[in-house]
């Protein structure tokens, strides 16, 4: 039985920040940081990176000390990612936000369209029907976050939230002003446009919800090993014979019936965004999964069916 | 008459594919070399170990070669070369076992078999990399009728500014700051003409017929094409205003370096002259062009709000409000900005083509 001892080092400065003595050999990273938060208390095991050369990559928690390619004293680095957030609480402020911002353009706030149009209401029912769904959309996003989704990293740097707020928040309020003024046009179609809108809306929010419900239950038992998700009994998760993050599908799939519902150039403009954003992370992903599954299903697509 | 004949000192040493040997006689005017059933034979007059005299020698070799041998006479020596039929390692060079007296190794060119290899593998190497470097630039066949395309492309555009120049100097000295106010009215039409031209730039950067990188001449002509298109040709107002005289000169005169530059090195030809201005007459000339044009479109702007071109109020069926005095200010800050990191690129390549000349310069 050998027992190892660990220093740590800045990464920049390569100080020594603290000598760690009688390490077990099966210590696991995790345990590293927390005894490293013992003596800074200021940074808290989120906000430490450890890794093995200066340059490298962050070393995960779940890593053995004696299966690194250390000897018996072992050198880390330490970099400090500053102030961390939790994605649980990213999401909810990130959700909340366009949530409320809309209600003020919907109830028209006097600050809004001026005092003589304040607290109108709109003559045209698919005003009414778009804040429905647009609060629905935040609601069940809410709910997702709370109930039903599993998150790999625990945490992101403080200064993203505010990157993605000011994203969300800015594009709802510009896209609220436009569906709850005034002058708004409806759609040109009438009612067919809208009806037709309305079911493409619900069924791509039952396919995402269906998507994000298939995926926690692949790390229900508490596995940190990734699997390759498979379509279920439920119909909407179908869409993984032809596709990885179906999930992204579905929410352009969203925001598409919600600009033909609304006939609005910036709510159009935001499914556009949305849409690349998407495709990047669904390539990304399907990249991580082609890497690490040799036997994974050769037709799916990264987003698109059969196209992209 | 001969007595019994005389051996020259042989040395010899081996690579894998060949045989060198080394025969001491300095002098010799006519060896007489052949090989015959695989064995050598020599005989030559010359000075060797033993004086003046005939030397001669037979060797016959371990393994088959081909019967080939190339010799290279030297004052001192004689070299002969001769090829192995297979590519091996001997470990001797004579058929016989025991080693004839006259022959020795040769430490200067001895390598021992692992060392060979290394040397071969060398030489490989640099044949591979060699066929690289000619596989690089196969030669076009069509060579000949791009440069042309380019140097008419190049030339058209430089008569079209120089006509521009020439017009706008002449009025100026007839007018004065009266030819201000009409210049749009009589080199529109050129401008134009040359501008849409321009848009070639555009297709030959894609096409890699031109080396330059795509999203500069992008940048640059979409900037062009906007000022002159958009914010002074849909306005009449702008049209009689002095800043269009600025904005078309101070294009056109840099212009008139950069296109007879481009024309020349498609040819080859470089004039130094002419380099040293295209690569620093943009100094003064782009961020005054640059400022005419934050000018004209600050002059636009107010005029843009006024009439509501381009511009879309609601109630509209796409539910949206474009307001283009608003887009135009938006514009504004990226000109300063595009200005700004294009003066720096301007100033790297100015090091990169100027660089060492320019202490002369000074």
């Amino acid at each position: 039985f050998v027992s190892y001892q660990v220093e740590i080092l800045d990464w920049k400065t390569k100080e020594q920040l603290c000598f760690l003595d009688k390490v077990e050999p099966n210590a696991t990273i995790r345990e590293i940081r927390l005894m490293f938060h013992k003596l800074y208390p200021q940074w808290y095991p989120a906000r430490q990176s450890i890794k093995l050369d200066p340059k490298g990559k962050s070393l995960r928690d779940a890593e053995i000390l004696q299966h690194l390619p250390v000897g018996t004293t072992a050198t880390l680095y330490f970099k400090d990612l500053g102030p961390q957030i939790g994605w649980t609480t990213v999401f909810l402020i990130e959700y909340t936000g366009p949530l409320f911002i809309y209600f003020l353009f919907y109830f028209r706030m006097p600050f809004v369209y001026g005092l003589d149009e304040r607290f109108t209401s709109s003559p045209h029912p698919v005003v009414n029907l778009a804040c429905i769904c647009h609060s629905f959309h935040y609601i069940k996003r809410l709910i997702e976050t709370v109930f039903v989704h599993r998150f790999s990293h625990g945490t992101m740097p403080l200064r993203n939230i505010v990157k993605n707020c000011l994203y969300y928040w800015g594009f709802a309020a510009w896209l609220a002003y436009y569906i709850n003024h005034p002058l708004y046009t409806p759609p040109s179609y009438g009612k067919k446009q809208i009806n037709f809108a309305v079911i493409m809306f619900l069924l791509c929010e039952a396919g995402n919800f269906s998507i994000h419900v298939a995926l926690s239950d692949l790390q229900r038992n508490g596995s940190k090993t990734r699997k390759i998700p498979y379509p279920t009994k439920n119909p909407f998760t179908w869409l993984f014979f032809f596709v990885s993050c179906p999930n992204y599908t579905y929410e352009v799939g969203t925001w598409i019936s919600f600009t033909i519902m609304t006939q609005c150039v910036p709510v159009g403009l935001f499914t556009f965004l949305c849409f690349i954003q998407m495709t990047i992370w669904a390539k990304d992903k399907h990249c991580t999964y082609l890497r690490e599954f040799k036997d994974y299903p050769s037709v799916r697509m990264p987003i698109i069916p059969f196209l992209l | 008459m001969a007595g019994p004949s005389l051996r020259p000192h042989v040395h010899w040493a081996q690579r894998h594919r060949e045989l060198y040997l080394r025969v001491e006689l300095s002098d010799v005017q006519h060896p007489d070399i052949t090989i015959t059933d695989n064995v050598l034979h020599f005989k030559a007059q010359g000075h060797g170990a033993k004086g003046d005299n005939i030397y001669e020698f037979q060797i016959e070799f371990l393994e088959p070669v081909e019967p080939h041998p190339v010799c290279r006479v030297t004052q001192r020596q004689l070299n002969i070369t001769v090829q192995k039929k297979e590519s091996n390692w001997w470990e001797r060079l004579t058929k016989q076992e025991k080693r004839p007296l006259f022959l020795a190794p040769d430490f200067d060119r001895w390598l021992d078999e692992s060392d060979a290899e290394m040397e071969l593998k060398e030489k490989e190497e640099e044949k591979i990399s060699k066929m690289k470097i000619e596989s690089r630039v196969p030669k076009d066949p069509f060579r000949h009728l791009k440069k042309g395309y380019l140097v008419m492309y190049n030339l058209v555009q430089f008569l079209g500014f120089s006509w521009i120049f020439v017009n706008m100097t002449v009025r100026l000295f007839i007018l004065g700051k009266d030819s201000f106010y009409d210049t749009f009215h009589t080199i529109a039409d050129m401008m134009y003409f040359c501008q849409t031209l321009a848009l070639m730039e555009i297709m030959n950067s894609l096409i890699g017929l031109v080396r330059s990188p795509l999203i500069p001449a992008v940048l640059q002509i979409f900037g062009r094409n906007f000022i002159l298109f958009v914010v002074l040709g849909s306005l009449e107002e702008m049209q009689n205003k002095p800043v269009v005289f600025f904005v078309f000169y101070i294009w056109s005169i840099i212009e008139l370096f950069r296109y007879p530059y481009y024309m020349l090195s498609c040819i080859g030809i470089e004039w130094k002259p002419l380099t040293w201005l295209r690569y620093t007459a943009w100094i003064p000339l782009y961020p005054l062009g640059g400022l005419s044009e934050a000018v004209a479109v600050i002059q636009s702007i107010p005029i843009f709000s006024e009439t509501g071109k381009f511009s879309l109020e609601l109630p509209n069926p796409l539910n949206v409000t474009i307001q283009f005095s608003f887009l135009l200010q938006l514009y504004l800050i990226a000109l300063f900005l595009g200005v700004f990191v294009n003066f720096r690129h301007l100033y790297k390549q100015r090091k990169q083509h100027l660089g060492p000349k320019k202490r002369k310069m000074k």
